[in-house]
């Protein structure tokens, strides 16, 4: 069983902030990470693998992103997967998530054909869009169900367990397919072994250029990309509320009243 | 002429503030209801005080000790209290907080060592500290060395002062006055060696600036300090030895033709309230931490001696976890997982070491392969580890080190309910390499007998371990008290020290009278009569002794 997983490197979102004046982020000092969403994808995956051991699961993580972006294959390549694959070249840069899914496609579709399975993160905590998984799927014609927290694997069928805003749903799809995971198997993010760290780096980690892949140019990057970031900006800060002091219940009610009144938030009087 | 090195030193007079406009609380009972928190520190004991100071500068501290000397009102010197042997707490008298001098005031580049060095005002937290040089915060300070700040920011390496005592909240002159160490003390020592400069207020109300390599005893073990007005306080430093070779807080530091900056470094402020500090500090590389496994508590001690003796790997520290304290976190894990926040502790784990090494991605395979050789001498294999070197895995492994203290603190909480007097007993022992084995088998038999619930954790690369004992009830507090008394002995006769790191303080004056005697003890007290003849700062700290 051939078994994709899709993931992105990110900055520390929590850590990141936004220069008012510029409206750029400000990524000193910011580390970047492999998304989390991304990594319960490859721990969904390693979780299939562990429950089907006479299965021979093989597990390959892939990215499109600048050399750096390695660091984040690196980290999958210590939790399991067995080869990783990043997609890198000036002319990537600047894609939007039409241009990330199609290049994301072509990468798989050639180097990673007769999949069974791809895994991807709900959505990358930088962007937030969620949006390539969709268009992944679309591009390579397959089934996709969104928002997985559990996948078992029968036959040439995969049971997925999904949220929803009201509970669970239990849906089940032939092969391949495309799943999105919102949430990992564990609520503890696994950790390598020193053991894991040395294998990762004897495991294969192959770079792609975009002379590799069959697409025009005028599809990639910027040029390929119907959407442009314009501006990032911080969301406006909330006016703080006003607090009135309780220890007087009676006062406190005038005060409350009085507030409402000026605002004409509240029409009848009282006596 | 140019005088290179000296035993005698010129106190100064400053520009002393008017005592009225300085903020100060008076009434001891306003003290204890509403600022609370200055009377105690981390070892909980509890203390009194009539007067509680916030000087903003030296000049004010000048005025402060001027008040004081002329009312005869003792002073207890406060930083941030992050101590755990009471030796903030003031007995009565007077508080003396430093917390509002929380700025960094210069930044110099030192030609003859290559390494740049930090100004000071005594209350900056070490985190304060290192968040201000990772992020190159220095473009207001003083330049005390020509092109430095500029050449300092456009550098591409990070630097840090590497002192970590845990607390980070930790202030620097608290970290000064208790030479104060940790984990990375394995790599980087105490905090000693990092101190370049400091500024002292002394009792007659004088300043002395001590600058590392300039002023040292003569062969007779004397210092002058000339006073302005003419007179000298002579005194002579400690003949006995101070022992240097286990990590060793306990005593007033001594050294034939020591250095007098040595004096004041982990004097638990006797001598006199610390003004300012300059410290070095160094290029921060990447790290990669590490938990290794053990079945056996040999196995991990064999482990401990074979890396250390290694010397192609280099750890930052080396931590111990003993089998106890395993059970301890296993506990924990099986009722809340995410209160621990890491893997299962493999089931067969009898013990761990918890090591950061350098991190670069050109020599890790290497560095690895040589630990694998090593762990599997020690019937360990790499498999039974953890392993992390983003910023967001450092926290986890640092915060699985504190979980166990932690949780020793809850569990005695919880004990603390029906038993109001129970208390951890937390000793802080350290014995030569070549008895570290001797004693930890010791600890156990003796623990194991007497049938009391103990961990064993801490810095085992320092041969200084934290042996914690959890009394179940009364009875068995007032057994672990024996028993910590016996160790402590044991350590000193095995040619340790009852306090590696912790300090005396209040709480531990009883167990300097193991490793000193009488006499040596007396000597320290000469000392102490020198430098604050009318007895004004932090008494009862170390040794006994009345304030005025």
């Amino acid at each position: 069983m051939k078994i994709i997983v899709t993931i992105k490197q990110v900055p520390e979102a929590d850590k990141v902030a936004v220069n008012q004046e510029t409206g750029t982020l400000i990524r000193e000092g910011v580390e970047s990470i492999l998304n989390p969403f991304c990594e319960y994808a490859l721990d969904m995956a390693v979780k299939i693998r562990d429950e089907n051991p006479d299965i021979v699961v093989e597990i390959n993580a892939i990215s499109m992103g600048p050399p750096q972006a390695k660091m984040a294959l690196l980290r999958c390549l210590e939790l399991g997967a067995d080869k990783a694959f990043l997609l890198s070249d000036l002319a990537f840069a600047g894609s939007d998530v039409w241009a990330t899914a199609l290049t994301l496609k072509e990468g798989i579709r050639k180097f990673l054909p007769n999949f069974d399975l791809i895994l991807c993160g709900k959505h990358a905590i930088d962007g937030d869009t969620a949006q390539v998984p969709a268009e992944l799927a679309e591009n390579l014609g397959i089934p996709q169900i969104f928002y997985g927290i559990d996948a078992k694997v029968e036959k040439k069928k995969i049971r997925v367990k999904k949220e929803t805003e009201n509970g669970f749903q239990i849906i089940e799809t032939r092969t391949p397919a495309l799943i999105t995971i919102s949430k990992g198997p564990s609520n503890i993010r696994r950790l390598p072994s020193m053991k894991n760290i040395i294998e990762a780096r004897n495991k294969p980690l192959e770079t792609i250029t975009a002379d590799k892949l069959d697409i025009e140019k005028e599809k990639l990057g910027l040029n390929g990309s119907y959407t442009q970031v314009i501006n990032i900006f911080a969301p406006p800060i909330k006016e703080t509320g006003k607090i009135i002091d309780g220890s007087d219940p009676g006062k406190a009610a005038e005060q409350m009243m009085a507030f409402l009144r000026e605002r004409k938030l509240i029409k009848f009087e009282v006596d | 002429m140019n005088i290179v090195a000296s035993n005698i030193i010129y106190s100064k007079k400053v520009e002393v503030e008017p005592f009225n406009e300085i903020r100060k609380i008076h009434g001891s009972q306003i003290i204890s209801s509403d600022y609370p928190a200055y009377l105690v520190d981390e070892s909980k004991l509890e203390g009194t005080a009539d007067w509680l100071f916030f000087p903003k500068s030296e000049g004010e501290i000048i005025s402060i000790i001027n008040y004081l000397r002329e009312k005869k009102i003792p002073a207890y010197i406060s930083a941030a209290r992050t101590g755990i042997v009471g030796s903030s707490v003031p007995k009565c008298g007077s508080i003396l907080s430093i917390e509002k001098m929380d700025k960094m005031l210069g930044f110099g580049f030192d030609e003859n060592n290559g390494n740049y060095f930090c100004r000071f005002e005594p209350g900056i937290t070490l985190k304060a500290i290192n968040d201000k040089i990772l992020k190159k915060e220095v473009e207001k300070v003083k330049e005390l060395t020509p092109n430095t700040i500029s050449r300092f920011i456009k550098e591409k390496k990070s630097y840090y002062y590497p002192m970590d005592p845990t607390e980070m909240s930790a202030s620097i002159s608290g970290t000064v006055a208790t030479n104060a160490s940790g984990a990375g003390t394995f790599k980087y020592g105490a905090t000693r060696k990092w101190v370049k400069k400091i500024r002292v207020a002394l009792a007659i109300g004088e300043i002395l600036e001590i600058q590392r390599g300039k002023y040292f005893a003569s062969n007779d073990g004397t210092f002058i300090v000339k006073q302005t007005d003419g007179t000298d306080l002579v005194f002579k430093i400690p003949s006995y030895k101070f022992n240097t070779n286990v990590k060793n807080a306990a005593g007033i530091y001594a050294k034939p033709n020591m250095d007098l900056i040595d004096l004041f470094i982990g004097s638990e402020g006797i001598f006199g309230v610390i003004t300012e500090v300059e410290v070095w500090i160094i290029e921060k590389h990447p790290l990669i931490s590490n938990v290794l496994f053990f079945n056996s508590e040999e196995n991990a001690l064999d482990f401990v001696k074979k890396i250390r003796n290694n010397q192609t790997v280099s750890p930052e520290f080396i931590e111990y976890f003993s089998g106890e304290s395993l059970d301890l976190l296993r506990n924990i894990q099986n009722n809340n997982p995410a209160l621990i926040n890491m893997p299962q502790i493999p089931f067969k784990a009898r013990s761990a070491i918890f090591f950061d090494l350098p991190y670069s991605e050109d020599n890790l395979v290497s560095y690895f392969e040589k630990i694998d050789k090593l762990a599997k001498q020690c019937n360990t294999t790499l498999e039974a580890s953890w392993s992390g070197y983003d910023n967001r895995e450092f926290a986890r492994f640092k915060h699985f080190r504190h979980a166990l203290p932690e949780t020793v603190n809850s569990i005695i909480a919880e004990r603390k309910r029906q038993y109001p007097d129970l208390h951890k007993l937390g000793t802080d022992m350290c014995v030569p390499e070549e008895k570290f084995g001797e004693m930890m088998k010791y600890y156990h038999s003796v623990l194991r007998e007497a049938t009391l619930e103990y961990v064993i954790f801490g810095h085992i690369g320092d041969n200084h371990v934290h042996l914690n004992i959890l009394p179940r009830n009364t009875k068995e507090l007032k057994l672990g008290v024996k028993i910590y008394e016996q160790f402590a002995k044991k350590a000193v006769e095995y040619g340790g020290s009852v306090s590696a790191e912790h300090g005396i303080g209040k709480i531990k004056v009883d167990f300097l009278k193991i490793m000193y005697n009488e006499k040596e003890i007396e000597q320290m007290r000469t000392v102490k009569r020198a430098l604050d003849p009318l007895l004004l700062f932090n008494c009862g700290n170390i040794f006994e002794m009345k304030g005025v």
